[in-house]
């Protein structure tokens, strides 16, 4: 699986589509994908269904995203996270800080 | 017992290069018998590890090298990671506190919870570090 990102415009909010292995050599790309979303949109989602692998700058991509929408009072949820993300979402104790939701109709 | 090497690999100290230390020690996890969890959280928490070091050890990005082993003795899997950096200082290397959100810090935090005991030490050569880890096999490979 080709590892790639890209921001899809939805209705209700921009959504970071990432698919692959993320880890330290593109996780910068992540990263600015992210907050290029955050600053562009009031919600922002990043699609993790398709990612099979995410180390640690990964999940600070994610963290930095959601600091920077909470600190610009706005949503940042993480959609459909696969088993691998979940299990190191759990591992870093934020499995219960993101908004996790499973389809774009659970956004609040 | 037995101290067969389950994995020696040489890869150069640039982010590259992780997903084949990733896709070697997943295949060489494989031929024993682990609960999933417990060969994804290790083949992480050696991401880590190589991860750190191509970071914080190399200040040039893919001007070193890594060299790791891993072996099974006495009822532990064992792991030796070696880089030819500059020493680093141990007492800076630790968990941090996870109730604090913040982004970053979290490899050692990976490598902590993953193995039974891990340390750094100084090369005994001029230069370089190893990073020894060792993660307990229970009945099952649980």
């Amino acid at each position: 699986m080709d590892n790639r990102c890209v921001l899809i415009s939805h209705a209700r909010c921009l959504i970071v589509k990432i698919v692959g292995e993320v880890d330290l050599s593109w996780s910068a790309d992540i990263r600015k994908l992210i907050l290029d979303a955050v600053g562009k949109s009031p919600i922002s989602v990043v699609d993790l269904s398709e990612v099979g692998y995410i180390d640690s700058s990964g999940i600070a991509a994610l963290v930095e995203g959601l600091q920077t929408a909470k600190s610009q009072q706005k949503k940042f949820a993480l959609l459909a996270a696969s088993q691998p993300v979940c299990a190191v979402l759990e591992l870093a104790r934020l499995d219960k800080v993101f908004n996790l939701i499973d389809d774009l109709e659970s956004l609040a | 017992m037995s101290s067969r090497a389950l994995v020696r690999l040489t890869i150069p100290a640039k982010a590259e290069a992780l997903k084949r230390l990733r896709d070697d020690m997943q295949r060489a996890l494989s031929s024993l018998k682990l609960v999933p969890q417990v060969r994804a959280n290790l083949v992480l928490a050696l991401h880590e590890a190589a991860a750190n070091v191509i970071r914080h050890a190399y200040p040039t990005a893919g001007e070193g090298r890594l060299r790791l082993k891993v072996w099974h003795e006495r009822g532990f899997l064992r792991f030796m990671l070696r880089d030819d950096a500059a020493p680093v200082d141990s007492g800076k290397i630790k968990p941090r506190d996870l109730s604090e959100c913040r982004p970053g810090g979290l490899g050692v935090n990976f490598i902590d919870d993953t193995m039974d005991s891990w340390r750094i030490r100084p090369s005994s050569k001029k230069k370089g570090n190893v990073l020894i880890m060792r993660k307990r096999l229970r009945c099952g490979h649980g």
